[in-house]
């Protein structure tokens, strides 16, 4: 219903059409001349055909509707037919105008214009032809069915059909026209129009005479029709031909037409009328549409003329203004035209070019084109006129200025229809420009091919689609590829990204090419020696103008060196964080204005300070951190000193106490130093507060310590002093000084070094050489120095100390001090030499005193026979004396005597025996040992009496059987003996102790250069002395031991002086026990 | 005539010395009465002694503690000391004492000085 509605026409058309219809209806009642036959021309058929030709077919049912209005009012006006028989004829009526307008819409489209023949035919055969079929049909079989008037339909239907197909050719047309110029303007000159009055003048008083009945033949009319319908076409026509309708209908009327006549001529009038109105409208408007036809044909022809004319024009132009170089050549391919341009190019003409007797091509040639070129083109040109075939070709053509310039000439063929060649056109485009910047590009591109290969980095361009579409050399080189091997871009990465990095890349780049978004990532690419090595991949799109992607292009640079530099570099920030937090130091870092921005981890643990709270500790800023963690008396001057170095950037450096978390304080040395940037800003402070409690403490101690020692070392009763390593003495303690009555400063001399000061200075003038000898060996040996000397003291006395010195050597065993002592020992030297005095005091006393014991005893024992015999014997004596002589008790007393006497021999044997060694106490020794032991017991003594001893043992001596307690006592004894014996002499005194082997015995000589032997005989007698307090009884008991051994014991005069003791003792045998 | 016969004790370790000092002093006419030790002299008691003689060195109580214990119980009684050691009779506490011999003694002079002792003490009493 909405569509129905939404196409409904203005309701002003409708209103018009409605009008129109009932005037139609009303002009038909006018024309019905003949009654009872009701109606010859029917013009609303043309009217409603011509709307529905017009109007929308979905607006055909208003239309309809309308009608139907118009003819059922036309009926009651007018027809008064039953209102069945009315409303069928307007079906049919109706089914007609449709039909009529559906054939003609759908031969001729629309808008249906009748400006040519065939439109006008089409009309005429459907709209007025055809479609008068159906409504005649219809109507004529609703008057036969319903009786109207009498009517069958045979003879009704031929009336219908043309009464319709008259109303169609006169109405339709003028209805197009109308409703098609309803709102175009009058296009019509002055001349059109006086024309047109005149026509219609003329075809009104044709019309007139011939209708009125003056003229005897109405198609007198037909000229002026005809007039007008060529003159003024479709239009004329149709308004001519509503203009004829006109008369007719008012001359029918009035009776005066030659229509008009009696009964039985009506029907034959109303034909003819009919047929003369159907004439000449299909007259007219064929003449019309012809008319129309040959105006269009002249109005197009005319401007093809006009058309060619332009182009022609514009084509010069261009064949002109087209920056190209147009030339025409004949057949033979000598030029016939230049161009403008050529010509200007040229700066000559074909005139100025011809030079006679040659020919003009190669004359133009030579002329115009550049030496190197003119051969080949020259030959190219004679090719192609010889074969037929285009040529191409880029040579240097000479500008009017002289400079050559590229140009990239051709030339085609024109043939006629036979294959013939008419024509050769030829054209060269100056493409200097082209070519250079081509040879530019070519340059720039190859050395950007080269850029590429050479640059360090691997430049790789992908199409959109992801596939890989250029690799640069070095990729290939670095990753050990082919081309061949780049084709999915998948497989590529796979193989080429580290494993890890794989799922990664593979899904960024995926990402990238969906999106358009740049791809940055590093990942580890693999080299073709098989290692992976960081690289940072970019990937941009260059896209075209419309933002579409026309590749990807992607960089790869190695960063492995970066990667690496920046691992080692996190690495050893890692290990800096660690070295900061772990140096037993605190540090700390203030900002220029001094206030705290960073504290190490032994800081926070120092302050009790929790990391995780330390931006609390951060905000307490310097003044609190001073007030709170420095000791008060260090407070204020610890302030200060940070003050003047943040204010000076001077270095700060101060000891402090620094409270702990548990509240004590501790001494820490504190330094901090700024660091400044390039322009000598400071930007940060960096501090250190190194806890040195320990430290001052161990400190403390150690002076305290050394202190002490200092004083034990001044205390000790001992002289200590101290040289470098090369002797010269560098210390000396108090004791020492004092001692010597020298210090340091008194041994400074220019001309001899402190040690030789020293020594001259201090030491005994008989001691200097040696000392300074011993000194200078270990010195120079590094062997400890022992020795005794004497000294001289501060009071000019000399006194003997023993001097020992020590290196003191380092790790490597390098000597770096010596540290000496002396001992003063003069004292004990003194009591040892009056020891040893009364030693040997002792010794001589005690020896005569085990003599006295020895001889005290042999007496007593012999002492006690002898005094019972003298006892007896005077008893005898008495016996004997008194009268009478007592015989038998002086008998009995003498054999007492006997038996006494014989018991003092016998006690004079047991001495004997008991001087006399057993064997057992032998073994088999050598005698060498027992020599030098009896040596080293006589030493000292021999020191002590100057006495220097010789001893010499030959080598190798066979061992002898001996008691050797009782041999060293010999060697003893006679050693004693010689030294005894040159106690008096001046001079030097030598006892030389001599042992060898003399046949099967060892011979020892002990030989001395005293006074010498007054008596050698005598001398082994026992009691036999020439010393004051010997008692005689050694060399004789000498004598008695050697020979107890099996030796000999004698003396001998010595030359030139003294004695010389001689005692041999037998070689071992093996056997022996 | 027996009676008057003095008694001189003899104290000596060695036997060979009591015989012979027994036999030179029975010649001279005294009563010589011996003994081993000076044990055993005190156990025969000193009373009726008029002469002691003594060796000095001996096993238990010497020749000096017998003369000393002597002395207390008979301070008159003469006593000699012999020895055979002449070391002893150098010795100081010998010194100025009478009646001191070394062995061999003198057989006179022994003789001369009992009986000068017995002597002097026959005067004095």
């Amino acid at each position: 219903m909405t569509r129905v509605w939404s196409y409904r026409p203005q309701l002003l058309h409708l209103g018009l059409f409605f009008a129109a219809y009932i005037l139609g209806c009303g002009f038909a009642q006018a024309l019905a001349i003949v009654p009872g036959t009701g109606i010859s021309i029917w013009p609303p058929s043309g009217l409603f055909i011509a709307t529905l030709i017009l109007a929308p077919k979905q607006s055909w049912r208003w239309w309809v509707l309308v009608g139907c209005l118009g003819e059922l009012f036309g009926n009651i006006l007018w027809f008064h037919s039953p209102l069945p028989a009315a409303v069928l004829i307007y079906v049919g009526n109706a089914l007609g105008a449709m039909v009529g307008a559906w054939l003609v819409n759908r031969a001729l489209g629309r808008p249906v214009r009748l400006e040519t023949l065939r439109e006008v035919l089409v009309f005429v055969v459907l709209g007025a032809g055809a479609a008068p079929v159906v409504s005649a049909t219809v109507g004529s079989a609703t008057l036969a069915w319903f009786g109207i008037l009498s009517q069958t339909f045979l003879g009704a239907w031929p009336l219908w059909w043309i009464g319709d197909a008259t109303g169609v050719l006169i109405v339709a047309p003028l209805a197009l026209v109308v409703i098609q110029n309803w709102n175009s303007k009058a296009e019509l000159s002055a001349a059109r129009w006086i024309e047109a009055c005149a026509v219609g003048l003329i075809l009104l008083g044709v019309a007139a005479l011939s209708l009125g009945g003056y003229l005897p033949f109405s198609y007198i009319i037909m000229p002026p029709l005809l007039w007008a319908a060529v003159r003024f076409e479709f239009k004329g026509a149709a308004v001519t031909l509503a203009l004829l309708a006109l008369v007719t209908a008012i001359f029918t009327i009035s009776g005066a037409s030659q229509f008009a006549g009696n009964a039985e001529n009506q029907r034959h009038s109303q034909i003819m009328l009919q047929l003369f109105l159907a004439i000449s409208a299909f007259s007219a408007l064929v003449v019309a549409a012809i008319s129309r036809q040959h105006q269009l044909a002249l109005l197009t022809l005319r401007q093809s003329v006009e058309a060619l004319r332009d182009r022609e024009r514009e084509l010069s132009q261009i064949v002109n203004m087209v920056p190209v170089h147009i030339r025409r050549l004949t057949p033979e391919g000598e030029p016939t035209f230049f161009n403008k341009r050529l010509v200007d190019f040229f700066g000559l003409d074909l005139q100025q070019l011809n030079r006679p007797g040659t020919s003009q091509l190669v004359a133009n040639i030579e002329t115009l084109v550049h030496p190197d070129d003119a051969p080949s083109l020259l030959q190219a040109v004679r090719h192609a006129v010889a074969t037929g075939e285009p040529y191409s070709m880029k040579y240097r053509m000479r500008r009017a200025d002289g400079v050559y310039r590229w140009v990239d000439g051709r030339a085609e063929p024109l043939r006629d229809e036979g294959g013939k060649i008419l024509q050769w056109y030829a054209i060269s485009i100056d493409i200097d420009d082209e070519v250079r910047a081509h040879e530019a590009l070519r340059d720039r591109e190859r050395e950007l091919s080269q850029l590429v290969d050479a640059l360090p980095v691997h430049v790789w361009s992908w199409t959109p689609a992801g596939e890989l579409a250029y690799v640069n050399k070095r990729s290939l080189a670095d990753l050990g590829l082919s081309k061949a091997n780049l084709e999915d871009a998948v497989r590529v990465a796979q193989k080429l990204v580290h494993p890890d990095d794989a799922p990664e890349v593979l899904r960024a780049s995926a990402n990238s090419l969906k999106t358009g978004d740049v791809f940055m990532m590093r990942y580890r690419r693999r080299w073709k020696d098989g290692n992976y090595r960081w690289i940072e991949a970019r990937a941009q799109p260059l896209r075209d103008q419309d933002g579409a992607i026309v590749h990807w292009y992607q960089v790869s640079i190695d960063i492995e060196d970066e990667m690496q530099a920046q691992e080692a570099l996190r690495n050893r920030e890692r290990e800096f964080s660690q070295l900061v937090d772990m140096v037993p130091s605190l540090l700390w870092r203030l900002s220029p204005t001094g206030e705290p921005t960073f504290f190490n981890k032994r800081m926070m643990d120092f302050f009790g300070v929790d990391p995780r709270e330390a931006n609390k500790l951060d905000t307490s800023g310097r003044v609190a951190i001073i007030e709170s963690a420095i000791h008060p008396d260090d407070s204020a001057e610890m302030a200060k000193a940070l003050n003047r170095s943040l204010a000076t950037g001077k270095r700060f450096s101060m000891r402090y106490r620094l409270r702990r978390a548990d509240g004590v304080y501790r001494w820490v040395d504190g330094s901090a130093e700024p660091l400044r940037d390039e322009s000598g800003r400071i930007v940060q402070w960096y501090g250190l507060s190194h806890d040195i409690d320990d430290q001052l403490r161990a400190e403390e101690t150690l002076r305290e310590s050394e202190r002490q020692l200092r004083r034990l070392v001044d205390a000790l009763p001992t002289l200590i002093w101290a040289a470098a390593a090369d002797g010269e003495p560098i210390y000396l303690n108090r004791r020492l000084a004092e001692y010597v009555g020298l210090t340091l400063v008194d041994l400074d001399s220019p001309d001899a070094s402190r040690l030789q000061m020293a020594i001259q200075n201090s030491v005994h003038p008989d001691d200097t050489a040696s000392v300074g000898q011993a000194l200078a060996h270990s010195f120079t040996t590094g062997e400890t120095f022992t020795m005794k000397y004497r000294h001289r003291r501060a009071d000019g006395t000399y006194r003997w100390i023993i001097g020992r010195a020590e290196p003191l050597r380092d790790t490597d065993g390098t000597i770096q001090q010596w540290y000496g002592v002396s001992f003063d020992i003069d004292d004990d030297v003194r009591t040892q030499e009056e020891l040893r005095r009364t030693q040997e005091r002792l010794a001589v006393a005690s020896q005569a005193a085990s003599l006295a014991e020895l001889s005290a005893s042999i007496a007593h024992e012999v002492n006690q026979p002898l005094a019972a015999i003298v006892a007896n014997s005077h008893a005898c004596h008495r016996w004997l004396s008194v009268e009478p002589p007592n015989v038998e008790r002086a008998t009995t007393v003498a054999e007492r005597i006997i038996r006494d006497a014989n018991a003092a021999a016998d006690i004079v044997s047991r001495i004997r025996a008991l001087f006399r060694q057993s064997p057992e106490t032998r073994n088999s020794t050598t005698l060498a040992s027992v020599i030098t032991e009896a040596g080293g017991l006589m030493a000292e003594e021999g020191a002590r009496r100057r006495v220097r001893m010789d001893i010499s043992v030959e080598n190798n001596l066979p061992p002898v059987t001996l008691d050797s307690v009782q041999i060293q006592q010999v060697l003893i004894n006679l050693i004693r003996n010689g030294m005894d014996a040159m106690d008096l002499i001046a001079g030097e005194k030598v006892l030389e102790v001599q042992a060898r082997r003399v046949g099967s015995e060892v011979q020892t000589e002990i030989i001395d250069c005293g006074r010498g032997i007054g008596s050698p005989d005598r001398i082994f007698e026992p009691f036999f002395t020439t010393k004051q307090h010997g008692m005689g009884m050694g060399l004789a008991i000498c004598r008695s031991i050697v020979e107890a051994h099996g030796g000999r014991l004698w003396a001998e005069e010595n030359e030139p002086r003294g004695a010389r003791f001689i005692f041999t003792l037998p070689i071992a045998t093996k056997a022996a026990p | 005539m027996k009676k008057t016969r003095p008694i001189v004790a003899v104290v000596d370790d060695d036997p060979r010395l009591l015989e012979s000092l027994e036999e030179l002093l029975e010649s001279a006419g005294y009563a010589a009465s011996c003994f081993p030790s000076a044990g055993h002299l005190l156990v025969r008691g000193l009373a009726d002694l008029d002469v002691l003689i003594t060796d000095i060195g001996m096993p238990g109580t010497d020749g000096f503690e017998l003369r000393e214990i002597v002395k207390k119980a008979r301070p008159e009684l003469p006593v000699f000391l012999v020895t055979g050691r002449h070391e002893i009779a150098d010795q100081g506490r010998a010194q100025g004492i009478s009646g001191f011999f070394r062995k061999p003694f003198d057989a006179p002079t022994l003789l001369a000085a009992i009986a000068e002792t017995l002597q002097k003490s026959k005067n004095g009493g």
